[in-house]
């Protein structure tokens, strides 16, 4: 088996959304390197920065929410944004492992 | 993503249907793909690729293009014999996996809904239950009653329709009693080597959640070497 094992968090994404929140679901489409977490893991995030699931090993996933509220609160349906190595020289996000990731947010409407 | 797109993909989870969700990572469209279902023009010309991805059950970019495809696999099927303690634990840990559990066991009193609060319980004889349940290459068994006319059955109806994983438990004596009866009733050693008893890895614990706990890790090992 090459797929891995679902981790239901698009049921979880329907049921903020049915408790009338909005909704960004923040997915992992491409890697490089030595990504923590592979190509379609999944994070969801609301308006309040309420965030479920992930989309690394905890290294980038404050900047992801950050970027989700942004685009609710601009009102755009989708972006995509990429984290490489991160600058050892700054507190910046990025990922510790080495790796890259492409990760793709789209709004839930 | 549309609500209405993410609604179809939950239920067609819940229907353990195999499919694929594709996205337009330029225009923000998505949509669901499944054999033989025609797609819309904004994906039209990736076809050939899409399906290669979704053969492989691969998640990607398909290559120089701005499509990403998400593929879907169905739940596997376990079927554990013996509503037994470790079989509550074992449910457990499967709602967080991709297991589609059943639990047989003739027993009524073992196969109540006290014990077994969330799901229905078949409470009948493995060759009666089996009639009822679709299985095949890519089910797997888990045998916990340790009482031979209760596991043997189940264990023949496994070996015979070839599933991916057999578990038994008991301990190497009663799982050596067990391949003699297995032999004696025409099963090749290939067949019943593949049988894994005493069942589970070794983690060194004996209470119910950690015999659990062993099985449930085999069983994932098992299903990825698949």
């Amino acid at each position: 088996m090459k797929n891995s094992f679902d981790e239901k968090i698009l049921e979880e994404a329907n049921d903020w959304v049915k408790a009338n929140q909005k909704v960004v679901l923040a997915t992992v489409i491409q890697t490089w390197g030595s990504s923590p977490r592979p190509t379609g893991s999944r994070m969801i995030v609301n308006e309040n920065g309420d965030f479920s699931g992930s989309v690394s090993g905890g290294c980038v996933e404050s900047a992801v929410v950050r970027e989700c509220i942004g685009i609710i609160k601009e009102n755009k349906l989708f972006k995509k944004i990429e984290f490489k190595v991160s600058n050892e020289s700054a507190w910046e996000v990025g990922l510790a492992c080495g790796g890259e990731i492409a990760v793709y947010l789209e709004q839930v409407n | 993503m549309q609500l209405k797109i993410l609604q179809e993909i939950i239920k067609k989870k819940k229907n353990k249907s195999e499919f694929a969700i594709i996205t337009n990572l330029e225009s923000g469209n998505s949509e669901i793909f499944e054999l033989g279902k025609t797609i819309s023009k904004d994906f039209e010309k990736y076809s050939e690729k899409i399906n290669d991805f979704y053969k492989n059950k691969k998640n990607g970019v398909i290559e120089d293009s701005n499509i990403f495809v998400e593929t879907y696999i169905r739940p596997i099927k376990v079927i554990i014999v013996g509503a037994v303690h470790i079989a509550q634990y074992l449910i457990d840990y499967a709602k967080s996996l991709n297991f589609e559990i059943t639990v047989i066991d003739p027993r009524g009193y073992f196969a109540t809904k006290q014990r077994f609060p969330e799901m229905e319980i078949i409470n009948k004889w493995p060759d009666e239950a089996f009639e009822k349940i679709k299985t095949d290459s890519s089910t797997a068994l888990i045998a916990l009653t340790h009482d031979p006319k209760i596991d043997d059955p189940a264990i023949q109806h496994a070996l015979k329709k070839k599933f991916y994983y057999i578990g038994a438990l008991g301990s190497k004596k009663t799982h050596s009693n067990r391949c003699e009866r297995l032999k004696e009733a025409g099963f090749n050693m290939n067949e019943i080597n593949s049988i894994h008893g005493p069942i589970g890895i070794k983690l060194g614990g004996k209470s119910a959640p950690e015999i659990a706990l062993s099985i449930i890790s085999q069983l994932v090992a098992e299903t990825y070497k698949k």
